[in-house]
């Protein structure tokens, strides 16, 4: 049989040869015209460059401009990733596939994964129809090197008492939009990074992100900020709302130290500049060594699919769970901005600074469940979602839904309603 | 160039065509086995509604869990809603794109704009590599009126 295989493919393309040639003119499409001048090409990376295996690529266009797809305009066109590939035929619509990307939406931007190894990427515009311009407009095909995954690197050892802190900056204060944040290191040696010293290290400033592995090198990105020139001091500028902060310090190459040095995490609110700066108050969750709570979107919302409040309903129901502008996850699983779903059966009002319960009247869903079928003897009972994060702690602000009343009667919701 | 890539392409589609098996299709990795009984179905909108051209979809599981993309737990997956569109072949991952919308953070419902007219919408779960089930756990494809 496999002997015989280059014996078909051989034959298969003396069958397709001519066949090929044919289709290709049949379904050639009309291509757009493009200015000459026109030049595409990518942001700050160069051929050849090395890059982390995850990154953003930013297209820049001159000549032209940039429309969804779908819209046909004069000198228009979307974006195309060409990853890992060759150019595909001009005179046809770029194919949809993982080595090429299409950004219909009009987006100039895209965060990509690669693997470790040596990837090429090529930009190539395209008109309403997907269908590349007349000339094409395309970037160089460039080279871009992912390195192998960095071996755990070792640790460097830390000062029993060394500490880092914010100063003048405490948990629940009100800062503007732009402010000035000053790191504070106690029993341990600000030292630029690359620059290996006993006992030293540079700052990380952690916005809105949980504690990274402590293992490797802190990602760098607009949640962990490097000082890594020694600075002691940012400009912060934030978003009206609420942030976490946090300090962690890495040592020459980014790594936590052992023991990690780092501050407590602490919550600030950010008023758009020009409003007062009220006075800064504690958390209302700082007190004690409780463990701190998840924060949430705010608008973020749980409710009951079914049954709705008032329902009658079957002594065994699904009960159907909705949640808005959150994703679930399993119990045990850290990831911003999910959580699980937690049924209140006949419970009172709950807690929000400890842990949801686990019995009967309190129904986890650990794992990752959006249903549950629930049996109930007859009568009146009181239903209510509330989400938790990973470990079942109520999110901050807590992701509850009403408080529901159902009536649990034999013939369900065709229960003749007795007078 | 163009010509090569076609007659390529046309040597395939013989290959496959005489039976041959294609080897992108022999290396791929073992699939996540489904429950017995699982099932993910639509909420809303159902099959034959008229919506509006933004309307939120909501979406239901039966017999699994939902996690987000990257987390493998046995038992669960993340949602992908079709939109004009056939499900590929079960055995790769789902791709992205403006038909495939991925809801990788554990998302079960999702806002979508669409333009006026027929559109079709389907689920399919996928799991933490964004490939489907092993069966598929799938909707049947409904469609709707946008008007």
């Amino acid at each position: 049989m496999l002997r015989l295989a280059p014996a078909l493919l051989l034959l298969g393309l003396a069958v397709a040869m001519p066949l090929a040639g044919a289709s290709a003119q049949e379904r050639a499409r009309q291509r757009s015209p493009a200015p000459a001048t026109a030049r595409l090409s990518f942001i700050g990376l160069a051929d050849k460059a090395q890059v982390p295996a995850k990154l953003t690529v930013r297209f820049a266009i001159t000549g032209m401009e940039v429309v969804p797809a779908g819209q046909a305009a004069r000198n228009g066109g979307h974006h195309h990733l060409l990853i890992d590939t060759e150019l595909p035929p001009l005179d046809q619509p770029i194919p949809s596939d993982f080595n090429h990307i299409h950004f219909g939406g009009g987006q100039t931007e895209a965060e990509i994964a690669l693997t470790p190894g040596k990837h090429t990427l090529q930009l190539l515009f395209a008109d309403h129809n997907h269908v590349p311009h007349d000339p094409p407009v395309m970037s160089e095909r460039i080279t871009v090197e992912v390195p192998a995954a960095a071996p755990e690197k070792p640790r460097s050892a830390a000062a029993p008492g060394a500490r880092v802190f914010f100063i003048d900056l405490q948990d629940g204060a009100t800062i503007p939009s732009h402010a000035r944040i000053r790191f504070g290191a106690e029993g341990i040696t600000v030292t630029p990074a690359g620059t290996a010293s006993p006992n030293g290290g540079h700052h990380h400033l952690l916005v809105d992100t949980e504690l990274p592995a402590l293992d490797r090198e802190i990602p760098s990105d607009f949640n962990h900020l490097h000082f890594g020139r020694g600075q002691t001091e940012a400009e912060l500028s934030l978003p009206p709302g609420e942030h976490t902060l946090q300090l962690l310090m890495g040592d020459h190459e980014h790594v936590p130290h052992d023991p990690p040095v780092m501050s407590a995490r602490i919550r600030i609110r950010v008023v758009a500049d020009g409003q007062p700066v009220v006075a800064a108050q504690p958390a209302p969750h700082a007190h004690g060594a409780g463990a701190a709570r998840t924060p949430s979107p705010n608008d973020a919302a749980v409710y009951f699919v079914y049954p709705r409040d008032g329902d009658r309903i079957y002594p065994t129901s699904t009960i159907r769970f909705g949640l808005r502008n959150m994703g679930v996850a399993p119990a045990g699983v850290a990831k911003p901005n999910t959580g699980h779903h937690h049924l209140l059966v006949d419970a009172g009002p709950p807690s929000f600074d400890a842990p949801i319960p686990a019995d009967l009247n309190h129904i986890h869903l650990g794992g990752g469940q959006t249903e549950y079928k629930l049996t109930l003897p007859n009568g009146r009972h009181t239903l209510q979602l509330l989400l938790a994060d990973e470990n079942h702690l109520p999110h901050d602000p807590p992701v509850i839904s009403e408080r529901i009343t159902v009536i649990v009667a034999p013939g369900g919701p065709n229960a003749r309603r007795r007078r | 160039m163009s010509r090569a890539r076609i007659a390529a392409a046309g040597l395939f589609a013989l290959a496959a065509w005489q039976g041959l098996p294609a080897e992108a299709v022999a290396q791929t990795p073992a699939r996540q086995p489904a429950p017995p009984g699982a099932q993910v179905y639509f909420h809303y909108p159902v099959d034959g509604l008229s919506v509006p051209e933004r309307f939120t979809v909501r979406i239901g599981l039966r017999g699994m869990g939902v996690a987000p993309a990257g987390v493998n737990h046995a038992r669960t997956g993340h949602h992908h809603l079709l939109i004009d569109t056939e499900p590929g072949p079960p055995e790769q991952p789902i791709p992205s794109d403006y038909n495939h919308i991925h809801l990788g953070n554990g998302q079960t419902e999702v806002v979508v704009t669409l333009p006026k007219g027929r559109h079709t919408l389907q689920l399919l779960l996928g799991d933490y590599t964004h490939t489907p089930h092993d069966p598929p756990v799938m909707s049947p494809k409904i469609t709707i009126n946008v008007r």
